[in-house]
């Protein structure tokens, strides 16, 4: 992917040095405030407009994302159309858990690194596991500085021909996996697709699909951050299909067992 | 005349030269010769090796040719001090790539990254240029194997063949004349680096401590940075004499009337 200078390396050319034709202002003259000058706190946040579980599965010749279309806003279902899952490029989807503008802000930044490279025009794309390398150091930076991006993220795709799922959390552990689940999926959804593994270690795209949706089903059920409308992304060599609003049927006459429900 | 517009880097003569800039390419002009040769199997950098001092103590292997990163490999000709700044500013930045990336840095990437660099040194600061010019050799899996060439304006070329340093239009010129695209693999690349360091360097006779010679090559998925032992580059010379004695054997009777 292009390389911009300017993002990996020291962005000045001569740090803490004089700027060209100026005085140079010596470091430690005046020392008033302890704290940055700004004075805004860049501490450990609490995240407002949050999204939960996404799914990611890998089957026979690809990796298949899903998670629901909802952002909420504590324990309210706010925006019920935000989508989760994007795709980056024809080879890597990134799918988001947690807080909706940190997950935002780095979209933007990850587009226009895909710009940059298609202004390169160098024949270098970003590839997943690329992406899941540079989007863990980026968190665990910002973790280390206690102002974390508040997220998981998943990152799927094919790399080198063969299928990638990739996981990262807001304090920076990755991981990589044939099947992962963040947020509330990894306790109700993980099992369920584990068991689906087991019983046919290469799935079809049908069967793994069948298999995300039963998932997300039950989510729907048990999660109460959850909504009945979502994203399915699909990566194969042939490149990158995202369906969006997928609404699937559910049967809540168990309801009527649950003692006080009218 | 000209004097007064060059002693400092950032602006330009009235005949819209940076003299800087043209006095340190002079200045590699008096460096001891690199030359690189793209193969269709690999790269071969060949360096004129010019501290041939028996008290030098043997702290470097090699006294121009750097390893950059797993891929790549670059040769230098000019000031060994700024060589030995940007060299290791190379360095640096590829592996500030492989952490973020989780892989090697493109080639051309890496080399236009510094040669943006020493472009910023003729354009911003008044701080002179690097007097250095680099060959870099690498492989990357969108291109192949491939070899630039940058100078102290930060202008960087990419080649087939080419030389820097002392007699390097010379060099290049029978390179020109001798060097087979298509048809050239690592050997011929190194019989063809020897016959032409020989015409171009001062010494009467090739020697082993006088020249340094690497490759580059690709085996199983990995590449492949060799600098060649003593005794190889001694085999390569006695090949490249066995055949010079052949050549001029053959010539001598049609010589003589």
């Amino acid at each position: 992917m292009y390389a911009n200078p300017n993002s990996i390396i020291n962005p000045s050319l001569w740090p803490n040095g004089p700027a060209p034709g100026c005085f140079f202002n010596f470091p430690g003259a005046n020392v008033t405030s302890t704290s940055s000058s700004s004075g805004i706190i860049t501490r450990t946040q609490s995240p407002v407009t949050t999204g939960t579980s996404i799914l990611g599965l890998v089957f026979d010749g690809g990796v298949m994302l899903a998670g629901d279309m909802l952002g909420s806003y504590g324990s309210m279902a706010k925006f019920r159309s935000i989508e989760r899952t994007i795709k980056v490029n024809n080879s890597t989807v990134l799918g988001a858990t947690g807080d909706i503008a940190d997950f935002q802000h780095l979209k933007a930044i990850i587009e226009q690194k895909v710009i940059d490279e298609d202004c390169a025009d160098d024949g270098f794309t970003l590839k997943p596991k690329a992406l899941h390398t540079w989007l863990t150091r980026v968190l665990y930076n910002r973790r280390s500085k206690f102002d974390p991006l508040w997220n998981t993220f998943l990152v799927a795709g094919i790399e080198d021909g063969e299928p990638y799922l990739g996981c990262v959390d807001k304090i920076g552990t990755a991981f990589s996996d044939s099947k992962i689940a963040t947020g509330y999926g990894a306790h109700i959804a993980l099992p369920l697709m584990r068991e689906g593994l087991e019983k046919k270690p290469q799935m079809t795209q049908e069967e793994a699909r069948a298999l995300l949706i039963n998932c997300l089903r039950v989510l729907f059920y048990r999660d109460c951050r959850a909504l009945n409308k979502h994203q399915i992304a699909t990566i194969t060599k042939e490149g990158v299909t995202i369906e969006n609003n997928i609404e699937l049927d559910t049967n809540w006459e168990v309801a009527n067992f649950v003692i006080g429900y009218e | 005349m000209a004097r007064r517009y060059d002693t400092r880097t950032t602006i330009f003569s009235p005949e819209g030269r940076l003299y800087q800039v043209e006095y340190a390419m002079e200045a590699i002009g008096h460096a001891g010769t690199c030359l690189g040769i793209l193969a269709s199997d690999g790269i071969v950098l060949a360096a004129e090796r010019r501290n041939t001092n028996k008290l030098l103590d043997e702290v470097f292997f090699s006294e121009k040719i750097y390893q950059l990163n797993a891929d790549m490999v670059c040769s230098v000709a000019g000031i060994t001090s700024d060589a030995n700044v940007l060299t290791n500013e190379l360095r640096l930045i590829s592996q500030r790539y492989l952490l973020q990336y989780g892989e090697s840095i493109p080639c051309e990437q890496l080399v236009s990254w510094l040669c943006d660099v020493k472009q910023a040194y003729t354009q911003y600061g008044g701080k002179r240029p690097f007097g250095v010019s680099l060959l870099y050799a690498g492989w990357d899996h969108q291109y192949g194997f491939q070899l630039y060439q940058s100078d102290p304006s930060g202008n960087y070329g990419g080649w087939k063949a080419t030389c820097i340093g002392n007699n390097s239009a010379a060099a290049v010129s029978m390179l020109k004349q001798e060097y087979k695209e298509g048809e050239t693999k690592i050997d011929d690349a190194l019989a063809l680096a020897i016959r032409v360091m020989s015409k171009t360097m001062d010494a009467t006779k090739l020697t082993p401590d006088k020249l340094e010679l690497a490759t580059l090559t690709r085996h199983d998925n990995k590449t492949y940075i060799k600098v060649l032992p003593v005794a190889q580059v001694k085999a390569l010379i006695a090949d490249h004499e066995k055949k010079e004695a052949a050549e001029a054997a053959k010539s001598k009777p049609s010589t003589a009337s």
